[in-house]
Protein backbone atom coordinates (compact mmCIF):
# COMPACT_ATOMS: atom_id res chain seq x y z
CA UNK A 1 0.00 0.00 0.00
CA UNK A 2 3.02 2.36 1.13
CA UNK A 3 4.04 2.64 -2.59
CA UNK A 4 1.12 2.94 -4.24
CA UNK A 5 0.39 5.70 -2.35
CA UNK A 6 3.69 7.10 -3.28
CA UNK A 7 3.43 6.03 -7.23
CA UNK A 8 -0.02 8.32 -6.69
CA UNK A 9 1.40 11.45 -5.49
CA UNK A 10 3.98 10.99 -7.61
CA UNK A 11 2.04 10.88 -10.75
CA UNK A 12 -0.10 13.87 -9.80
CA UNK A 13 2.17 16.07 -8.95
CA UNK A 14 4.22 14.75 -12.29
CA UNK A 15 0.64 15.42 -14.26
CA UNK A 16 -0.07 18.93 -12.35
CA UNK A 17 3.44 20.19 -13.10
CA UNK A 18 3.68 19.37 -16.93
CA UNK A 19 -0.32 20.57 -17.36
CA UNK A 20 0.61 23.98 -15.64
CA UNK A 21 4.14 24.66 -16.44
CA UNK A 22 2.90 26.37 -20.37
CA UNK A 23 4.50 30.00 -18.74
CA UNK A 24 7.18 29.90 -16.55
CA UNK A 25 8.63 33.61 -15.09
CA UNK A 26 11.32 34.44 -12.51
CA UNK A 27 9.61 35.89 -8.84
CA UNK A 28 12.32 38.56 -8.86
CA UNK A 29 12.61 39.70 -12.54
CA UNK A 30 11.65 43.84 -12.76
CA UNK A 31 8.14 44.10 -14.50
CA UNK A 32 6.84 40.99 -13.93
CA UNK A 33 5.00 41.66 -10.73
CA UNK A 34 5.17 45.04 -10.50
CA UNK A 35 6.08 48.04 -12.53
CA UNK A 36 9.32 48.68 -13.22
CA UNK A 37 11.29 51.88 -11.28
CA UNK A 38 12.80 55.02 -13.14
CA UNK A 39 15.87 53.38 -12.98
CA UNK A 40 15.15 50.83 -14.15
CA UNK A 41 12.81 52.46 -17.29
CA UNK A 42 13.73 55.62 -18.35
CA UNK A 43 10.35 56.26 -19.96
CA UNK A 44 9.18 57.48 -16.51
CA UNK A 45 8.85 60.77 -16.54
CA UNK A 46 11.66 61.34 -13.09
CA UNK A 47 13.97 64.05 -11.44
CA UNK A 48 17.35 63.57 -9.67
CA UNK A 49 17.67 65.06 -5.99
CA UNK A 50 19.43 64.65 -3.09
CA UNK A 51 21.12 61.27 -4.44
CA UNK A 52 17.79 60.02 -5.57
CA UNK A 53 15.49 59.24 -8.65
CA UNK A 54 12.05 60.12 -7.65
CA UNK A 55 8.78 59.60 -10.41
CA UNK A 56 7.38 62.78 -11.00
CA UNK A 57 5.08 64.94 -12.92
CA UNK A 58 4.05 68.82 -12.88
CA UNK A 59 0.70 70.54 -14.09
CA UNK A 60 0.34 74.04 -14.90
CA UNK A 61 1.85 76.82 -15.44
CA UNK A 62 5.55 77.25 -13.16
CA UNK A 63 5.46 80.24 -12.70
CA UNK A 64 1.85 80.19 -11.13
CA UNK A 65 2.27 79.58 -6.80
CA UNK A 66 3.81 76.10 -6.42
CA UNK A 67 0.74 73.31 -4.73
CA UNK A 68 3.74 69.97 -4.14
CA UNK A 69 1.39 67.39 -3.63
CA UNK A 70 2.67 64.46 -0.48
CA UNK A 71 1.07 61.13 -0.88
CA UNK A 72 0.10 58.69 1.98
CA UNK A 73 1.78 55.50 3.23
CA UNK A 74 4.54 55.53 3.46
CA UNK A 75 5.18 53.58 0.75
CA UNK A 76 2.42 54.13 -1.61
CA UNK A 77 2.16 57.20 -4.16
CA UNK A 78 0.57 59.80 -6.07
CA UNK A 79 -1.51 57.53 -8.61
CA UNK A 80 -4.95 57.64 -6.40
CA UNK A 81 -4.12 61.57 -6.00
CA UNK A 82 -3.89 62.31 -9.63
CA UNK A 83 -7.39 64.40 -8.80
CA UNK A 84 -5.41 67.37 -7.22
CA UNK A 85 -3.91 68.31 -10.93
CA UNK A 86 -7.57 70.51 -11.46
CA UNK A 87 -6.17 72.73 -9.02
CA UNK A 88 -3.62 73.28 -12.22
CA UNK A 89 -6.62 74.95 -13.93
CA UNK A 90 -7.44 77.41 -11.11
CA UNK A 91 -4.17 78.82 -11.29
CA UNK A 92 -1.63 76.63 -9.92
CA UNK A 93 1.36 74.62 -10.49
CA UNK A 94 1.02 71.54 -9.21
CA UNK A 95 3.71 68.93 -8.50
CA UNK A 96 3.20 65.75 -7.85
CA UNK A 97 6.18 63.07 -6.79
CA UNK A 98 6.68 59.55 -5.48
CA UNK A 99 8.44 59.80 -2.19
CA UNK A 100 11.83 58.31 -2.30
CA UNK A 101 11.08 54.39 -2.40
CA UNK A 102 7.83 54.38 -3.06
CA UNK A 103 5.95 54.07 -6.33
CA UNK A 104 7.78 54.16 -9.31
CA UNK A 105 10.72 56.21 -7.66
CA UNK A 106 13.75 54.43 -6.82
CA UNK A 107 14.03 51.53 -4.23
CA UNK A 108 16.74 52.02 -1.39
CA UNK A 109 17.76 49.80 1.59
CA UNK A 110 15.12 50.00 4.03
CA UNK A 111 18.19 50.85 6.85
CA UNK A 112 18.85 53.83 4.69
CA UNK A 113 15.59 55.85 5.84
CA UNK A 114 15.22 58.88 8.28
CA UNK A 115 13.04 61.68 8.88
CA UNK A 116 15.31 64.16 8.07
CA UNK A 117 16.33 62.52 4.35
CA UNK A 118 12.67 62.82 3.58
CA UNK A 119 12.60 66.12 4.32
CA UNK A 120 15.74 67.07 2.51
CA UNK A 121 14.40 65.24 -0.90
CA UNK A 122 11.19 67.83 -0.33
CA UNK A 123 13.51 70.59 0.05
CA UNK A 124 14.82 69.10 -2.92
CA UNK A 125 11.76 68.58 -4.88
CA UNK A 126 10.72 72.66 -4.38
CA UNK A 127 13.81 74.02 -5.48
CA UNK A 128 14.12 71.51 -8.43
CA UNK A 129 10.80 72.89 -10.02
CA UNK A 130 10.95 76.54 -8.13
CA UNK A 131 11.11 79.00 -10.54
CA UNK A 132 11.65 82.69 -8.33
CA UNK A 133 11.84 83.34 -5.21
CA UNK A 134 8.84 85.07 -4.63
CA UNK A 135 6.93 82.14 -5.89
CA UNK A 136 4.06 80.64 -3.07
CA UNK A 137 4.81 77.45 -1.79
CA UNK A 138 2.37 75.33 -0.69
CA UNK A 139 1.78 71.86 0.69
CA UNK A 140 -1.29 69.37 0.07
CA UNK A 141 -0.58 65.87 2.08
CA UNK A 142 -2.92 63.30 2.96
CA UNK A 143 -2.65 60.83 5.15
CA UNK A 144 1.03 60.14 6.00
CA UNK A 145 1.71 62.97 3.53
CA UNK A 146 0.06 65.02 5.75
CA UNK A 147 2.41 64.14 8.47
CA UNK A 148 5.28 64.77 6.10
CA UNK A 149 3.76 68.08 5.62
CA UNK A 150 3.56 69.03 9.14
CA UNK A 151 7.48 67.79 9.84
CA UNK A 152 8.25 69.60 6.88
CA UNK A 153 6.72 73.08 8.67
CA UNK A 154 7.72 71.92 12.08
CA UNK A 155 11.32 72.15 11.20
CA UNK A 156 11.21 75.28 8.28
CA UNK A 157 8.27 77.25 9.19
CA UNK A 158 9.40 80.43 7.06
CA UNK A 159 9.72 77.85 3.52
CA UNK A 160 6.01 77.29 3.26
CA UNK A 161 2.66 79.78 2.79
CA UNK A 162 0.37 77.48 3.51
CA UNK A 163 -0.61 73.75 4.19
CA UNK A 164 -3.82 71.43 3.79
CA UNK A 165 -3.48 68.68 5.99
CA UNK A 166 -6.35 65.74 4.68
CA UNK A 167 -6.55 63.21 7.99
CA UNK A 168 -2.72 62.81 8.96
CA UNK A 169 -2.38 59.84 10.87
CA UNK A 170 -0.71 61.01 14.49
CA UNK A 171 1.75 63.92 14.75
CA UNK A 172 3.33 62.38 16.99
CA UNK A 173 3.56 58.86 18.25
CA UNK A 174 0.97 58.80 20.79
CA UNK A 175 -1.31 60.04 17.99
CA UNK A 176 -0.52 57.35 16.12
CA UNK A 177 -0.84 54.44 18.05
CA UNK A 178 -4.42 56.22 19.07
CA UNK A 179 -5.46 56.45 15.59
CA UNK A 180 -3.65 52.74 14.65
CA UNK A 181 -5.37 51.51 17.63
CA UNK A 182 -8.93 53.00 16.16
CA UNK A 183 -8.39 52.54 12.59
CA UNK A 184 -7.04 48.70 11.94
CA UNK A 185 -9.26 46.55 14.23
CA UNK A 186 -8.61 43.03 13.57
CA UNK A 187 -11.54 40.27 13.25
CA UNK A 188 -9.48 37.16 13.35
CA UNK A 189 -12.17 35.20 11.66
CA UNK A 190 -12.72 37.56 8.85
CA UNK A 191 -12.04 37.03 5.45
CA UNK A 192 -9.94 40.20 5.21
CA UNK A 193 -7.71 38.62 7.91
CA UNK A 194 -7.50 35.69 6.33
CA UNK A 195 -6.45 37.72 3.41
CA UNK A 196 -4.09 40.11 4.80
CA UNK A 197 -2.19 36.88 6.75
CA UNK A 198 -2.44 33.59 4.61
CA UNK A 199 -0.64 34.78 2.25
CA UNK A 200 2.87 34.43 4.27
CA UNK A 201 3.27 31.08 3.69
CA UNK A 202 2.98 31.43 -0.22
CA UNK A 203 5.39 34.21 -0.36
CA UNK A 204 8.02 36.01 2.07
CA UNK A 205 10.95 37.89 0.35
CA UNK A 206 14.06 38.77 2.07
CA UNK A 207 14.44 42.22 3.97
CA UNK A 208 15.37 43.92 0.53
CA UNK A 209 13.71 41.87 -2.27
CA UNK A 210 11.59 44.54 -3.70
CA UNK A 211 9.86 42.94 -5.98
CA UNK A 212 7.84 40.79 -3.65
CA UNK A 213 8.12 42.65 -1.01
CA UNK A 214 6.57 45.31 -3.22
CA UNK A 215 3.76 42.74 -4.73
CA UNK A 216 3.10 41.55 -1.70
CA UNK A 217 2.39 44.38 0.18
CA UNK A 218 0.65 45.38 -3.19
CA UNK A 219 -2.03 42.39 -2.72
CA UNK A 220 -2.53 43.07 0.56
CA UNK A 221 -4.39 46.59 0.21
CA UNK A 222 -7.77 45.03 -0.01
CA UNK A 223 -7.26 44.53 3.52
CA UNK A 224 -8.03 48.71 3.94
CA UNK A 225 -11.11 48.45 2.10
CA UNK A 226 -12.48 45.51 3.40
CA UNK A 227 -16.40 45.37 4.03
CA UNK A 228 -17.14 47.39 7.40
CA UNK A 229 -13.68 48.87 7.48
CA UNK A 230 -14.00 51.51 10.43
CA UNK A 231 -12.13 54.44 7.80
CA UNK A 232 -15.08 54.70 5.47
CA UNK A 233 -13.14 53.40 2.55
CA UNK A 234 -15.67 52.63 -0.54
CA UNK A 235 -13.36 50.72 -2.35
CA UNK A 236 -9.60 49.77 -4.13
CA UNK A 237 -7.88 52.62 -5.65
CA UNK A 238 -5.16 52.75 -8.17
CA UNK A 239 -1.62 53.10 -7.09
CA UNK A 240 1.18 52.25 -9.47
CA UNK A 241 3.52 49.97 -6.95
CA UNK A 242 3.76 49.73 -2.99
CA UNK A 243 7.19 50.84 -1.00
CA UNK A 244 7.51 48.04 1.28
CA UNK A 245 11.10 49.24 2.70
CA UNK A 246 10.67 52.42 3.31
CA UNK A 247 7.46 51.83 4.94
CA UNK A 248 9.16 48.96 7.13
CA UNK A 249 12.16 51.55 7.51
CA UNK A 250 9.61 53.86 9.00
CA UNK A 251 8.01 51.96 11.24
CA UNK A 252 11.16 51.05 12.62
CA UNK A 253 12.03 54.47 13.29
CA UNK A 254 8.91 55.22 15.01
CA UNK A 255 8.85 52.09 16.75
CA UNK A 256 12.66 52.15 18.24
CA UNK A 257 12.95 56.11 18.27
CA UNK A 258 9.72 57.45 18.28
CA UNK A 259 8.84 60.86 16.46
CA UNK A 260 6.94 64.09 17.24
CA UNK A 261 5.97 66.85 14.40
CA UNK A 262 4.79 69.18 16.67
CA UNK A 263 7.48 70.67 18.63
CA UNK A 264 7.58 73.60 16.64
CA UNK A 265 4.47 74.46 15.56
CA UNK A 266 3.43 76.92 17.14
CA UNK A 267 6.36 78.82 15.13
CA UNK A 268 3.76 78.67 12.31
CA UNK A 269 1.27 81.37 12.15
CA UNK A 270 -0.19 80.62 8.88
CA UNK A 271 -3.83 79.09 8.96
CA UNK A 272 -3.97 75.71 7.92
CA UNK A 273 -6.22 73.85 6.58
CA UNK A 274 -7.64 69.97 8.02
CA UNK A 275 -9.46 67.56 6.32
CA UNK A 276 -11.21 64.67 7.38
CA UNK A 277 -14.01 62.54 5.79
CA UNK A 278 -17.51 62.23 7.03
CA UNK A 279 -17.18 58.29 7.02
CA UNK A 280 -14.24 57.44 9.09
CA UNK A 281 -15.10 56.60 12.14
CA UNK A 282 -11.65 56.16 13.08
CA UNK A 283 -10.97 60.23 12.44
CA UNK A 284 -13.67 62.45 13.08
CA UNK A 285 -13.85 65.71 13.99
CA UNK A 286 -12.92 64.93 17.22
CA UNK A 287 -9.36 63.79 16.37
CA UNK A 288 -8.99 66.51 13.66
CA UNK A 289 -9.13 69.33 16.43
CA UNK A 290 -7.14 66.67 18.85
CA UNK A 291 -4.35 67.82 15.88
CA UNK A 292 -5.21 71.00 14.87
CA UNK A 293 -4.72 72.00 18.67
CA UNK A 294 -0.76 72.00 17.51
CA UNK A 295 -1.21 74.91 15.51
CA UNK A 296 -1.67 78.41 16.42
CA UNK A 297 -4.43 79.00 13.36
CA UNK A 298 -6.37 75.75 11.83
CA UNK A 299 -9.46 75.82 9.81
CA UNK A 300 -11.51 72.06 10.26
CA UNK A 301 -13.51 71.25 7.48
CA UNK A 302 -15.42 68.06 6.90
CA UNK A 303 -15.58 66.66 3.69
CA UNK A 304 -19.18 65.05 3.09
CA UNK A 305 -19.91 61.55 1.81
CA UNK A 306 -16.42 59.77 1.84
CA UNK A 307 -13.91 58.18 4.47
CA UNK A 308 -9.91 58.17 4.45
CA UNK A 309 -9.68 57.80 0.18
CA UNK A 310 -11.30 61.34 -0.05
CA UNK A 311 -9.45 62.71 -2.87
CA UNK A 312 -10.21 59.94 -4.83
CA UNK A 313 -13.75 59.29 -3.91
CA UNK A 314 -14.91 62.40 -3.51
CA UNK A 315 -12.45 65.05 -5.43
CA UNK A 316 -15.69 67.29 -6.10
CA UNK A 317 -16.37 67.53 -2.22
CA UNK A 318 -12.29 68.05 -1.64
CA UNK A 319 -12.11 70.54 -4.54
CA UNK A 320 -13.97 73.53 -3.88
CA UNK A 321 -12.75 73.36 0.22
CA UNK A 322 -9.20 73.57 -1.00
CA UNK A 323 -9.33 76.31 -3.94
CA UNK A 324 -10.83 78.67 -1.17
CA UNK A 325 -8.31 77.81 1.16
CA UNK A 326 -5.69 78.66 -1.20
CA UNK A 327 -7.38 81.60 -3.06
CA UNK A 328 -7.38 83.02 0.28
CA UNK A 329 -3.64 82.49 0.61
CA UNK A 330 -2.77 83.01 -2.58
CA UNK B 1 13.16 26.31 -14.65
CA UNK B 2 11.66 22.89 -16.79
CA UNK B 3 8.60 20.97 -15.27
CA UNK B 4 11.28 18.30 -14.99
CA UNK B 5 13.44 20.21 -12.59
CA UNK B 6 10.44 21.18 -10.62
CA UNK B 7 9.12 17.91 -10.25
CA UNK B 8 12.96 16.48 -8.67
CA UNK B 9 12.98 19.68 -6.42
CA UNK B 10 9.78 18.79 -5.00
CA UNK B 11 10.25 14.68 -4.47
CA UNK B 12 13.92 15.91 -3.27
CA UNK B 13 12.60 18.36 -0.59
CA UNK B 14 9.48 15.67 0.07
CA UNK B 15 11.97 13.20 0.94
CA UNK B 16 14.99 14.44 2.36
CA UNK B 17 14.95 17.79 3.41
CA UNK B 18 11.51 18.17 4.96
CA UNK B 19 9.98 17.90 8.55
CA UNK B 20 6.83 19.61 10.15
CA UNK B 21 3.07 20.48 10.77
CA UNK B 22 1.92 16.66 11.01
CA UNK B 23 -0.65 15.24 12.67
CA UNK B 24 0.78 15.48 16.85
CA UNK B 25 0.85 11.74 17.73
CA UNK B 26 1.88 10.48 21.10
CA UNK B 27 3.86 7.38 20.10
CA UNK B 28 3.93 5.99 23.28
CA UNK B 29 0.23 5.42 23.69
CA UNK B 30 -0.67 4.43 20.40
CA UNK B 31 -1.38 0.59 20.57
CA UNK B 32 -0.39 -1.87 17.72
CA UNK B 33 -3.54 -3.16 17.40
CA UNK B 34 -4.48 0.85 16.51
CA UNK B 35 -4.22 1.06 12.45
CA UNK B 36 -6.01 4.30 11.72
CA UNK B 37 -6.36 8.13 13.63
CA UNK B 38 -8.69 10.93 13.00
CA UNK B 39 -7.80 14.52 13.79
CA UNK B 40 -9.76 17.47 14.10
CA UNK B 41 -7.70 20.49 14.92
CA UNK B 42 -8.27 24.69 15.32
CA UNK B 43 -5.76 27.44 15.53
CA UNK B 44 -3.55 30.06 14.34
CA UNK B 45 -1.26 29.51 11.18
CA UNK B 46 -0.81 32.49 8.81
CA UNK B 47 -4.75 33.12 9.82
CA UNK B 48 -7.30 31.12 12.19
CA UNK B 49 -7.35 27.70 10.63
CA UNK B 50 -9.46 24.78 11.17
CA UNK B 51 -8.56 21.39 9.77
CA UNK B 52 -9.32 17.44 9.51
CA UNK B 53 -6.57 14.95 9.40
CA UNK B 54 -6.27 10.89 9.10
CA UNK B 55 -3.56 8.67 9.33
CA UNK B 56 -2.90 4.92 8.87
CA UNK B 57 -0.71 2.90 10.88
CA UNK B 58 2.18 0.83 8.60
CA UNK B 59 3.18 -2.41 9.98
CA UNK B 60 6.63 -1.86 9.66
CA UNK B 61 9.54 -2.52 12.31
CA UNK B 62 10.22 1.02 12.91
CA UNK B 63 6.99 3.11 13.46
CA UNK B 64 5.59 4.89 10.98
CA UNK B 65 2.34 6.49 9.68
CA UNK B 66 1.19 7.94 6.39
CA UNK B 67 -0.81 11.08 6.69
CA UNK B 68 -3.27 13.62 4.72
CA UNK B 69 -4.74 16.87 6.15
CA UNK B 70 -6.66 19.41 4.79
CA UNK B 71 -7.41 23.06 7.11
CA UNK B 72 -9.49 26.10 5.74
CA UNK B 73 -8.81 29.43 6.72
CA UNK B 74 -11.79 31.07 8.10
CA UNK B 75 -13.54 33.72 6.49
CA UNK B 76 -16.88 34.10 5.02
CA UNK B 77 -15.69 32.37 1.37
CA UNK B 78 -14.24 28.70 2.96
CA UNK B 79 -12.98 27.74 -0.23
CA UNK B 80 -10.51 30.12 -1.47
CA UNK B 81 -7.59 29.94 1.31
CA UNK B 82 -6.83 26.09 2.17
CA UNK B 83 -4.16 23.98 2.37
CA UNK B 84 -3.78 20.09 1.98
CA UNK B 85 -0.89 17.58 2.91
CA UNK B 86 -0.24 14.56 2.74
CA UNK B 87 3.00 12.89 3.76
CA UNK B 88 3.99 10.67 6.87
CA UNK B 89 5.90 10.55 9.64
CA UNK B 90 8.01 7.92 11.67
CA UNK B 91 9.97 7.38 14.96
CA UNK B 92 13.14 7.21 14.19
CA UNK B 93 14.98 6.10 17.62
CA UNK B 94 13.88 5.48 20.90
CA UNK B 95 16.34 6.06 24.32
CA UNK B 96 13.87 4.52 26.80
CA UNK B 97 11.41 7.44 27.20
CA UNK B 98 13.01 9.81 25.03
CA UNK B 99 11.49 9.47 21.62
CA UNK B 100 13.37 11.59 17.48
CA UNK B 101 10.74 11.90 15.07
CA UNK B 102 10.57 13.10 11.69
CA UNK B 103 7.87 13.75 9.35
CA UNK B 104 7.98 15.43 5.91
CA UNK B 105 4.67 16.50 3.83
CA UNK B 106 4.17 17.73 0.18
CA UNK B 107 1.72 19.92 -0.31
CA UNK B 108 -0.86 22.34 -2.51
CA UNK B 109 -2.55 25.16 -1.36
CA UNK B 110 -4.31 27.60 -2.41
CA UNK B 111 -5.10 31.56 -1.78
CA UNK B 112 -7.34 33.84 -3.00
CA UNK B 113 -8.47 37.21 -2.27
CA UNK B 114 -9.59 40.19 -4.58
CA UNK B 115 -6.68 40.79 -6.73
CA UNK B 116 -5.13 37.12 -7.02
CA UNK B 117 -5.65 33.87 -6.40
CA UNK B 118 -2.07 31.82 -6.00
CA UNK B 119 -1.55 27.98 -6.53
CA UNK B 120 1.40 26.65 -4.73
CA UNK B 121 3.18 23.25 -4.71
CA UNK B 122 5.34 22.99 -1.24
CA UNK B 123 6.96 20.75 0.95
CA UNK B 124 7.26 20.78 4.72
CA UNK B 125 9.47 18.93 7.61
CA UNK B 126 9.42 18.54 10.78
CA UNK B 127 12.09 17.24 13.61
CA UNK B 128 10.54 16.81 16.85
CA UNK B 129 12.41 15.70 20.19
CA UNK B 130 10.53 14.73 23.19
CA UNK B 131 9.74 13.09 25.99
CA UNK B 132 6.31 10.40 25.77
CA UNK B 133 4.62 8.38 28.47
CA UNK B 134 1.09 6.35 28.24
CA UNK B 135 -0.47 9.13 29.12
CA UNK B 136 0.83 12.27 28.08
CA UNK B 137 4.07 13.68 26.20
CA UNK B 138 6.01 16.97 25.89
CA UNK B 139 8.35 17.98 22.88
CA UNK B 140 10.08 20.45 21.25
CA UNK B 141 10.05 20.88 17.12
CA UNK B 142 11.34 22.48 14.49
CA UNK B 143 10.74 22.80 11.19
CA UNK B 144 10.82 24.15 7.78
CA UNK B 145 7.70 25.19 4.99
CA UNK B 146 8.64 25.78 1.78
CA UNK B 147 6.80 27.01 -1.20
CA UNK B 148 8.03 25.84 -4.24
CA UNK B 149 6.45 26.61 -7.34
CA UNK B 150 4.05 29.20 -7.55
CA UNK B 151 0.63 29.47 -9.91
CA UNK B 152 -0.43 33.45 -10.03
CA UNK B 153 -3.72 34.29 -11.53
CA UNK B 154 -4.14 38.23 -11.14
CA UNK B 155 -8.20 39.39 -10.92
CA UNK B 156 -9.29 42.54 -12.68
CA UNK B 157 -8.36 44.64 -9.60
CA UNK B 158 -4.45 44.44 -10.31
CA UNK B 159 -5.05 44.11 -13.76
CA UNK B 160 -6.43 47.66 -13.86
CA UNK B 161 -3.16 48.70 -11.60
CA UNK B 162 -0.16 46.93 -13.37
CA UNK B 163 -1.86 46.16 -16.72
CA UNK B 164 1.52 44.23 -17.97
CA UNK B 165 1.54 41.67 -14.95
CA UNK B 166 2.83 38.17 -15.70
CA UNK B 167 -0.03 35.28 -14.73
CA UNK B 168 1.46 31.59 -14.74
CA UNK B 169 3.83 30.05 -12.79
CA UNK B 170 6.53 31.43 -11.09
CA UNK B 171 10.38 29.93 -10.30
CA UNK B 172 12.30 29.76 -8.36
CA UNK B 173 10.87 29.37 -4.95
CA UNK B 174 8.46 32.20 -3.97
CA UNK B 175 8.93 31.50 -0.01
CA UNK B 176 10.14 29.37 2.77
CA UNK B 177 9.72 30.08 6.37
CA UNK B 178 11.15 27.83 9.27
CA UNK B 179 9.33 27.22 13.04
CA UNK B 180 10.28 26.26 16.39
CA UNK B 181 7.91 25.80 19.12
CA UNK B 182 6.69 22.87 21.59
CA UNK B 183 4.00 20.37 21.43
CA UNK B 184 2.51 18.26 23.66
CA UNK B 185 -0.91 16.06 24.69
CA UNK B 186 -2.86 14.24 27.31
CA UNK B 187 -4.04 10.42 26.26
CA UNK B 188 -6.71 8.52 27.64
CA UNK B 189 -8.75 5.63 25.90
CA UNK B 190 -8.86 5.90 22.67
CA UNK B 191 -8.37 9.98 22.22
CA UNK B 192 -5.59 12.62 22.40
CA UNK B 193 -6.08 16.05 23.14
CA UNK B 194 -2.77 18.43 21.87
CA UNK B 195 -1.26 21.57 21.65
CA UNK B 196 1.49 22.93 19.78
CA UNK B 197 2.39 26.08 19.54
CA UNK B 198 5.75 28.20 18.18
CA UNK B 199 7.15 30.85 16.42
CA UNK B 200 7.74 31.67 13.07
CA UNK B 201 10.49 33.41 10.92
CA UNK B 202 11.44 33.30 7.03
CA UNK B 203 14.20 31.24 6.04
CA UNK B 204 16.67 35.02 5.75
CA UNK B 205 15.88 34.92 9.54
CA UNK B 206 16.22 38.52 9.71
CA UNK B 207 12.13 39.23 8.70
CA UNK B 208 9.36 37.54 9.78
CA UNK B 209 5.50 36.63 9.10
CA UNK B 210 3.11 39.23 9.82
CA UNK B 211 2.35 37.40 12.68
CA UNK B 212 4.91 35.26 13.81
CA UNK B 213 3.21 32.90 15.68
CA UNK B 214 1.35 29.62 15.34
CA UNK B 215 -1.18 27.83 18.01
CA UNK B 216 -2.77 24.64 17.27
CA UNK B 217 -5.31 22.19 19.21
CA UNK B 218 -6.23 18.85 18.02
CA UNK B 219 -7.81 15.96 18.77
CA UNK B 220 -7.02 12.46 17.98
CA UNK B 221 -9.44 9.56 17.83
CA UNK B 222 -7.50 6.18 17.54
CA UNK B 223 -9.06 3.15 16.03
CA UNK B 224 -8.61 -0.67 15.63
Amino acid sequence: MKNKVLSAIAMAVSVFFFLGCEEENSIDQPGNLVPKTVDQDSSIPSISINGTQLHAETFGNPNNPMVVFLHGGPGSDYRSSLNAKDLADDGYYVIFYDQRGSGLSKRHDQNSYSIQLVLDDLTGVIAHYRTSNTQKVFLFGHSWGAMLATAYVNTYPALINGVILAEPGGLNKKLLDEYGESSRKLNLFSEATSDLFYMDQFLTGKENEHEILDYKMGISTSFSYAKGNDEGIEGPSPFWRMGTAVLNGFIDIAENDGFDFTTNLTQYDTKVLFLFGEMNKSYGYHFARKEAMYFRNAQIEEVKGTGHEMIYFKWENVHPIVLNYLNELK
Amino acid sequence: MKPILILITFLISLFTFNILHSQTINWKSLQNEQKHILNANTGWEYGFVYGIGYAYRLETKIPMVLEGSVSFASGEVILDDFKTKIGGQINLYQIENFNFNAAVHGIYRRYGNPLVTLQNFGADATAIIGYYKPKWFAAGEFGFDKAIVTHFKHADIYTDVYPDVKNGWFEPATGGNFNFGIQGGYSFNRSDITLRAGKVMTEDFKTSPLVPFYLQLGYNYKLD
